[in-house]
Formats: C-alpha cells, structure tokens, sequence
C-alpha cells in the first residue's frame, strides 16, 4: 500500500494531523500511532466491544472504523474521559463497586456506559443490560457492571 | 450443509448438455472465473474470484466433471483455496426435458475450511444458491445460443 | 493506641483498579520495543494433513517482509513439554512443536511464521505463503476416535488412547450396584468449552546477543513456570538466561497457564534476526488454537435404595484431548475430576474410569474449575435422576446422604487427600430459605395446571482448592511428580513501607488488594504502606503462579508465615533496643513495646531503620528485615456450597429465561467480601454459560464452526439475573487464615444448577435428562418428543 490520506482529528481535545493508509483501523491508529493503549482490541469480529471509543459523542467500535472515517471528528478515549484524580462519574462507579476484575473489557464498558448515561442518566436495570449488548466481560458476570452504572447514574441525578 | 435448488432453463436439454461440457462456455459461466485451463479430460485448473460475506478473494483450484450420464446427469466438483480458507463442493446436477426447456435439478455440499469455515458457514448456503443460479442463467443463455445457431 | 480496623473480612474497594478504569493498564499488545518486528502464523486450514511443501517466495517479496520459517527452520529446539503426565501418560507425550513439521494435526496448527516490519504487512504476506496440504482422514469425536478403524493420528498411541486411569473400587462398586434397589444409568456429555478470556493470548521476545539473554513478555498466569520449561526442556539453556514477564493480564481462565507455542517461536525468532519479535493471537486464533476446556462423554450409573441412600457409583468417561497433548491436560480430567466425582456424599462403593483420546482438535487443558465442574455436574445431575427416579424431593435426597459434619475430616476412598473441613446442611437450607422453595414448588404445580413451565434446580458441591500439595500431586504419576508450592518475600524498608513479593500472579483476582490486606493485618500496619509486586521472574522469588483457586490458600498462607517471621526478628532486636527479654516484647499495631511500659516503644520503622543501618545489632543478627518463605501446604481446601437457580420455560418456543440465581457458599474465613462475590459472579455466570448458550462445535471434517464470536456464544449482559449471594463459614484447618478459595467455586457450582432447573422444568414432558447447552431449540425438541439431546 503506498497511497495514505490526510486526516485531521481532535482526540481527546487536541487536534491530531496525520497520513494514513486507508485500510488502517482507527482502533489501530489509536494504539500504535498515539499510543493511546487504553482502547483495547479483544476480537476480530466486532462483538466484544472493548476498543468501543466516542466518535463525535456517540459510543462507537473503533475496530470497525477506519482512521480516515474519523477524519474531522471529536474522538473520545478512554484517556480523555477522566483522569485518576478527576474520576469520570462512571469510572468512579466502577471503581466502588468492583465493576471489573482484570480490567480489560473495562475501558469500552465504561464508554459505552458513559454514552448510556449521556442519553438515559436514569436507565432501568434492563435498559442498562440491553446498552451493554454490544460489550462482552468474562470475568463480573456482569452483576457488578450493571451496578455500577447504577451508581453512576444514582451520583449524576442526585 | 446440503443446499438444493431447481431452475428451469429456456433451452434444448442436447444444447445445456452441450454447453455445460464446454471449457469455453465453462469460462464464461461460472461466476467469477478468470481463468480455466483443461489438465484432462473433463478436468481444469481454475481461477475464481468469490466474495462470501466480508470474505472476498481468489480461489485457485481445480474443477471436475465426473458420473456424467448424457445428456442427463453430471457431478461437478469444484475445490479452491484462497488465503482465508478453502472451499470444496461437488455438485450433482439432473436435467430433465420439460416442454421447449430444461429444468435442472441441483443438489450440493459444499465444505469449507479455515476463517472461512467459522465465518463464512451461515453464508453459504445463501451464496451457494445465488451462484448457481446466476451459473445456470449463463449456462442457459449460451444454450439458447447454441440452439439458435443449430437452426 | 487502640487496636487499628481490621483490613480482614472488609470490602475495601481495589487498588488495582484506578490504573485500569483510566486506561493506564498495561497489557502484552501495549509492549512496544524498539526495533520490534510483528509475527504472524500460518495456519493449516486442515484438520489432518501432511505438509507437502511450503513457499515463501511470495511472501519473502513484499517490502517489508524481513522472514518466513517453518517447522524445520526450528529444529533446534524441542517439542513443548507436557509437565503432568498424571493418569501414567508414559510413552506418547505427544506435544506441539513451535510449528507443526510435517503433519497438521488440527485446523489452527501453526505451520509457517511470517516476520515483518508491522502487522498489516506480517497479516498481508501470511496470504501469500503457499502451502501444499495432502488432507487425511479427520476424527474430532473422542468416542469415534476410539472405535476400530478410526484414523491414528500418533503411531504410539493405539486407538487413539493416551491414557487408561483408574480411581476406586471397581469390584465392591460393581457388586453394589448389582445388589441395588434401584439404578439409573445415563450418558452424560460435558460439552468443549473456550475459555475466551477477553485479551487474547501472545508473547513478545527479545534477545541480548552480548550476554545470551531473553525476556519475554507474556500472558501467562504462571511466568516462572514459563521461564521453566522454555529453557530447560524447549531450549535446553539455564533458566537464568530467561527472564519472564507477565504485565497485566486480561484475564486467562486457565488458558492462560500453559507454555504455548508462541513463546518459543518469539523467541527463536528474536534470537535469529536480532531484533524483538512481537505476536498477538486475534480471536480467531484464539479459538482454533489455544487451549479449550471439558468435552467429556460419560457413561454414568448410580445406585441406591428406595428410601433415598446412595449406595454405588461407577463411572466410565472418554475426554478428548485434542491433537496434542497441553501442558497439564492429562491432570485435569483424572487427579482433578475421577477423585472428585463422589461430590459432598458419603458413597460407600465408587469407581472412575477416565480415558484420554487425541482427536484432530485444539487442546483441552484446564478450563475455569478444571475437572471439578466436570465430577460436579455428573454426580448433581445423576443425585437429580436418582431422586426423580425415586419419586423424592432433590433436597431431602441431597440432605440423606451428605457427608455428615462429624466424619470431617473425611476420606472419599477415591484418592484424595481428606476433605478438610465441611457442614453442607446449613449451605442447603439458608439456600433453600433464600429462594422460598416451597414457595416455588407450590407455584410450579400451580403453573403446570395452566401449561406454564417453571423449574427449580439444586447444586450442592464441594471442590478442592489450593492445587499444591507436594503429599498429593507429588506423587509419581499423579501430577508433576512435584508439588506446587508457592513463595513470598516480605520486606521492610528503613522508611517502614512493606514491599511483598509473591509467586502467584493476579489477573484480575484482585489479590494485590486482599493480601495488602492480610499484610496490614498481620504486621499491624497501616494498609496504604504495604505494596504487593509479582509477575517478573527477574525480582520475585519462584512460584508456580495463580489458577486452581491456590493463590489465597497458599499463597496468601505463604505470606502469613513470612509476616510472622519479619515479626519475630522484629520484636528481637526491639528487645535488643529497648534493653529488654524478647519474651517481655508485646507486638502490637506494628509496634513493639515492653510488656507494662507502652511508652517504651519501638515503631515497625525505628527497627526497619535499626536493621538497615546495622549498626549495633544484636550478635549474629543479619541486617535488614526482609523474609522468604516456600510453603507446601499440608492439604489442599475443599469449598462447598448450595446453589438454586429457577427458570421460566417458554412453551412455544423452547427458549430458557434464567429468573433467580441464589447462591449459597462456603468459602471458608473470607478476606474481601467484595472480591469474593465478584469471584462468585463470574464464575456462576461461566458455569450459567454452558448450561445455556456455549460449546464449541467442531464438524466432522474438523472445521471449528464455532470459530468466531460469532457463533461461539458467550453470554451477555441480558441473560443474567442480579444474582443473591449469601455465605457460610466453615473455616478451614489447613492455613493459619482459614481459607479455602473462591475463583472456580461459581463455575463448579453453577452449570448443573441451571440444568437441574431446566430439567425440573420439562419434568411434564417426560424428559429425564438433556444434554448441555439447553438451547431453545433443544428444549423445544425435547417438549415436542424428538431426540433428546443430540449431541450438538
């Protein structure tokens, strides 16, 4: 491949110029060009939901995106969503009610969850399990996701 | 998975016979071939582009033409590789004369292997049936032709 | 000074988690090193097939493209090794190279590496590679593959057998169940399962020319067991020219424990061009070529008397191996399975035949419970048929023949060493309690009269945890021929900060919370100044890392006893500061003070600082205050519980709705209650899982149909109720914390539970038993009269 394209894109605020080819990913151009680990790839067929990013505010798989699609978009990350000591209110939700074990599936639920809450700040329990039908966790049987967007939710209407 | 279909073909039973025994008409036909070359007798190497799905890329293989019975029963056996996996397929194939035309019966199982195999399974009984069809429509014109001309 | 909160039995929220919730974690895909090259396998799209041929030439072509090796190029270096050859697997180890040479044993098998500049390229060239395949004949059926004329797939293994293994009394077993009242027999299939933890599998190596050495990155649960076997038996090198590194790990199941053929291809590879190799599974490959788990087929037969006693159990089960033989396979379905499959009852007579069989299949190892959930689901589904078969409540046959509290500790004459310590009634009626089922059982007949379907399901179970003894698995032939103890290093810097370093290997269990917490604890320290370290063999002492629920039972009793020493070299040289008898030394909230004068007193960090400083020490005191401790536990822990689950039965279409899920276990003295339910969550959900959605599917022609996440059916969010757990505690006698273990007891417990359930539901229908996973289309068949539980 030698032709590449243009692209100018804000991740997580800051505005990113860069040649692209255009098969590559934007999960790909997220983790190896900008080092934006955070986004994880956990399959190859688009069900797993952990590289889930925010495209122009909307909770999208960054796996099934090419970085040239993003071209003049906002792009969230999990990085640009809170930092450890400015928690999201869903990062923090997760973090008090053990809403994840080994983490890996964590950053995509958390954006996904995020985008939930921007649309829905008082989702019913079965709403919040159907937003999550595109993110798969091994590890909580999702008990403690469900719970802590509850508590996400719970801090943002109180 | 066993897939099976019916198509009835405007044309002279002799002329699809004829037709489907034909490298030249083979070429044209069956969809996606960009190159068939005899090795034998009713035997060619072949070249086929196929998208299944997401899938898309080049076969290369062979294609057979065995237990044929004229003009009315013939297997054709079809068995590529491409990068994202395999796939073989050995149709039967059954003409019978009805009216002015031809209705062949079909009946395949086709087996993949590789990504093509756990992505493409649920795809191909669909896409088996379309090209079929679309082969049989092209086997039909070319019969139509030969009848013509035999006139 | 009043005595400080105790940090055990608190729900203290993880420490490891604000790095992983801001995406600050670091996993094997996030490792970038300079120079790095990207490796991708060709893999064979065959089942069974001699390799013909391989060119690269095409391949070699593309700019970019720096290498393709094949089997032979590595040569040099041996086939993995299998490390428990229990079940006396003696002459047909048959393990997988780095690349297969000259035979494709399963769709998957990596038969050529493709090296290049970045992975697009590796990915782009690995289609280019031309393999020439002579496909044989392809068995994936561990029963066929044991009949007469099946294919051979290893010359020294007839009829496909790798091993023939045995636990019991086959004669007294065979007379009980002649003599019985009653007998049910069944064929019980315990469905292939991938484990799919959500980061694939990979590895990333690099090699100092200078100085002959490697690191490698890896995703593995058990890195110095890693560091092991690559180079005392792949390699053939010392062990200190290898040094491994897991970083975090998105979680592993037990797929996750075992040497791959990955590690050692990154290896050769980096040794060979001089540069850092990098591979990366994608999911694909994780389904076709790592580790599965389960796929048993059981002939089962139960015996007892009219008046609900069990009296014989015998056992004949066929597991499928796969094409090779994995790390640890032939231990899982005979030390951890046949010795178990008594379950929480006291069965006079047993017997377990357990026979491996290689099937051109990936490998099955241990998946999330290993074995147990295997014994578990057999023994919880025939005491189910018995009682139906007897017209008896489930409950009241479970509660006959429980092992009763008194016979503790208690021997199942299958080979195991005692169960430690046990009380299963109370688990069952607190269980019982919580989901109200007389309620249930009331509205279930109520429902029936009006042709709904509701059913109710028991699992009573009990398990072994803490996976170690060198008195059990030691043993020739029973497991590695040595026991898996586990290490720690406890030590304190001269500012008081605590650093513990420990052999097991966290992926998610969160023990870096919870042995902070017994640390705190057991020094009398302030929480936030003990850090937990692990995961590098270059930095922490060995241990043979984290899966069979061993990490608190041993590793955490590991750390306990370091503690004690730190403590007492401690309180010896504050006697030796404080001019007092050792024996007039109280040790209190990290303090040392003389018995009756608290103002004479001694901080953990005064004497810290005493003992780095060295000056003045007491004779023969070495400086520093920094202990190491091997612990080779006595005995393993046996965890037991009760779970319910109750379904609802769609009529018209067959589809299962999980309503509630109460469970009920007993996990011995719990550290973090917080982390335990979490452990319990996951594990009912895997174990929910099988009974519902899961199992890999192989065709006849060995393609894994169930290659994707597409078709492989791992649950979401909506199959699931908020599940209602709840505990009792039976400390364990075998670990000073009285722990048992809580990271398999969920899957153990739970698939029967759901299908107990399931069954109970279909009771109207005539239907006895169903096979695994009860999909709508299976039940429906079932309610309709067809086959009852085809096998896929």
């Amino acid at each position: 491949m030698t032709t590449t394209m243009a692209i100018k894109v804000t991740v997580n605020g800051e505005t990113r110029v860069a040649d692209v080819e255009p098969r590559t990913l934007l999960v790909h151009w997220l983790r190896e060009d900008l080092a934006l680990t955070g986004t994880h790839i956990g399959c190859d067929t688009s069900q797993c939901g952990a590289c889930v990013v925010h495209v122009d505010g909307r909770a999208v798989k960054s796996c099934t995106m090419f970085a040239a699609q993003a071209d003049g978009c906002a792009v969230t990350t999990i990085e640009g969503l809170g930092a450890a000591d400015a928690l999201h209110a869903v990062q923090d939700g997760f973090w008090e009610e053990h809403g994840l074990q080994c983490g890996f599936c964590t950053p995509g639920m958390i954006m996904t969850a995020a985008e939930l809450l921007a649309r829905n700040p008082d989702p019913s329990e079965a709403e919040i399990r159907h937003a999550l039908e595109g993110n798969l966790c091994r590890c909580t049987g999702y008990h403690n996701i469900v719970r802590a967007i509850q508590h996400a939710a719970k801090g943002a209407t109180a | 998975m066993q897939i099976d279909g019916e198509d009835l073909l405007d044309a002279p039973i002799d002329c699809v016979w004829q037709a489907l025994n034909d490298p030249a008409v083979l070429a044209r036909c069956v969809p996606g071939v960009t190159a068939l070359v005899p090795t034998g007798p009713d035997a060619y190497d072949a070249e086929i582009k196929l998208a299944i799905g997401p899938l898309k890329g080049t076969f290369k293989g062979t294609v057979r033409i065995t237990e044929q019975v004229p003009p009315e029963a013939m297997t054709l056996t079809v068995d590529g590789a491409a990068p994202m996996g395999g796939v073989n397929a050995a149709g039967r194939l059954a003409l019978e004369t009805q009216g002015t035309g031809t209705l062949v019966r079909w009946q395949a199982e086709p087996k993949l292997r590789g990504t093509l195999a756990t992505v493409g399974a649920r795809l191909i009984g669909p896409v088996s049936k379309q090209q079929t069809t679309a082969f049989l429509k092209a086997i039909e014109a070319e019969a139509r032709q030969l009848a013509s001309s035999r006139r | 000074m009043t005595t400080t909160t105790k940090m055990i039995g608190q729900a203290i929220k993880r420490r490891e988690d604000p790095k992983l919730i801001t995406g600050q974690g670091q996993f094997l895909d996030d490792v970038k090193l300079t120079g790095m090259l990207h490796a991708v396998v060709v893999r064979s799209p065959y089942a069974h097939a001699t390799i013909k041929g391989i060119d690269a030439s095409k391949a070699l072509a593309l700019p970019g493209v720096v290498a393709v090796f094949t089997g032979e190029d590595m040569s040099d270096i041996n086939p993995l090794p299998c490390a428990w050859a229990a079940g006396k697997v003696d002459n047909n180890l048959n393990t997988p190279r780095a690349l297969a040479v000259g035979k494709a044993m399963h769709v998957g098998d990596g038969v050529a590496l493709v090296v290049a500049e970045d992975r697009y390229i590796a990915r782009d060239a690995a289609d280019l590679v031309e393999v020439d395949y002579e496909p044989l004949a392809v068995v994936v059926d561990a029963k066929k593959a044991t009949e007469p004329g099946a294919p051979q797939l290893h010359e020294n293994a007839p009829s496909n057998i790798v091993m023939d293994w045995e636990c019991g009394d086959r004669e007294k077993t065979d007379a009980a169940i002649a003599a019985a009242e009653v007998t049910v027999r069944e064929q019980i299939v315990n469905q292939r399962l991938i484990p799919t933890p959500m980061e694939t599998r990979g590895s990333v190596a690099r090699y100092e020319p200078a100085t002959g050495e490697f690191t490698v990155w890896m995703t593995s649960q058990a890195p110095h067991v890693m560091r092991l076997l690559l180079a005392a038996f792949v390699f053939g090198i010392p062990e200190t020219s290898v040094r491994c590194i897991s970083p975090n790990i998105g979680g592993g199941f037990g797929q996750k424990i075992f040497v791959y053929a990955d590690m050692a291809f990154t290896m050769w590879a980096a040794r060979k061009l001089g540069r850092p190799v990098k591979f990366v599974e994608d999911r694909a490959e994780n389904y076709q070529s790592s580790t599965h788990g389960r796929d048993h087929i059981t002939d089962v037969e139960i015996a007892g008397t009219r008046d609900g006693r069990i009296t014989g159990l015998r056992i004949d089960t066929l597991a499928n191996l796969g094409g090779y033989l994995s790390t640890i396979a032939p231990g899982i379905p005979t030390t951890l399975y046949g010795r178990i499959t008594t379950g929480v009852y006291k069965i006079p007579a047993a017997h377990c035949r357990v026979r491996g069989v290689y099937t051109n299949t990936a490998m099955v190892d241990a998946y999330r419970g290993a074995g147990r959930p295997e014994a578990s689901y057999l023994i919880e589904r025939m005491v189910d048929r018995f009682a139906a078969e007897i017209g008896m409540d489930p409950a009241e046959v479970r509660r006959r023949n429980f092992i009763p509290p008194e016979d503790f500790p208690y021997s199942n004459g299958m080979g195991l060493l005692p169960y430690d310590s046990g009380n299963y009634g109370p688990a069952l009626d607190r269980a019982l309690q919580i989901v109200g089922y007389d309620a249930l059982r009331a509205e279930q007949a109520e429902a029936r009269k009006q042709g709904r379907y509701l059913g109710i399901g028991l699992s009573s179970y009990v398990e072994i945890c803490g996976v170690a003894p060198s008195a059990w698995i030691g043993l020739p032939g029973e497991g590695w021929g040595a026991g898996l103890w586990e290490s720690a290093n406890v030590r304190v810097h001269l500012t008081g900060k605590v650093v513990v370093t420990t052999g097991s290997l966290p992926h998610g269990q969160g023990l870096e919370t919870t042995f902070a917490q017994i640390v705190a604890d057991e020094l009398g320290v302030p929480y936030d100044d003990v850090v937990v370290e692990w995961g590098d063999t270059s930095g922490t002492p060995f241990g043979f890392g984290t899966y069979g629920s061993r990490s608190l039972a041993v590793g955490g009793t590991a750390i306990v006893k370091t503690v004690a020493k730190v403590r007492e070299k401690a309180k010896l040289l504050a006697a030796h500061m404080l001019e007092a008898r050792v024996e007039d030394i109280v040790w209190e909230d990290g303090k040392a003070f003389v018995k009756g004068s608290p103002d004479q007193v001694k901080t953990l960090g005064d004497i810290a600082l005493q003992a780095a400083v060295a000056y003045s020490l007491p004779e023969g005191m070495e400086p520093s205050l920094d202990e190491t401790t091997y612990y080779d536990p006595p005995n393993c822990t046996f965890p037991f519980g009760t779970h319910v689950a109750v379904v609802d039965i769609d009529a018209d279409t067959g589809a299962v709705s999980l309503r509630r899920y109460v469970a009920v276990d007993d996990v011995g003295t719990v550290i973090n209650p917080l982390i335990v339910d979490g452990q319990l969550h996951g594990g009912i959900a895997q174990g929910v899982a099988q009974a519902l959605t899961e199992g890999a599917i192989y065709d006849d022609d060995g393609q894994l149909v169930t290659g994707s996440l597409l078709e492989y059916a791992v649950p979401k969010a909506s199959l699931f109720p908020q599940f209602e757990t709840d505990r009792t505690v039976t400390r364990s006698p075998v670990n000073p914390l009285g722990v048992k273990g809580a990271g398999e007891a969920g899957t153990i417990a739970s698939a029967q539970a759901v299908m107990n359930a399931v069954i109970d539901a279909l009771q109207p229908f005539g239907v006895k038993h169903l096979q695994m996973p009860a999909t709508s289309e299976r039940v429906w068949n079932a309610m309709h009269g067809g086959t009852r539980g085809a096998r896929s």
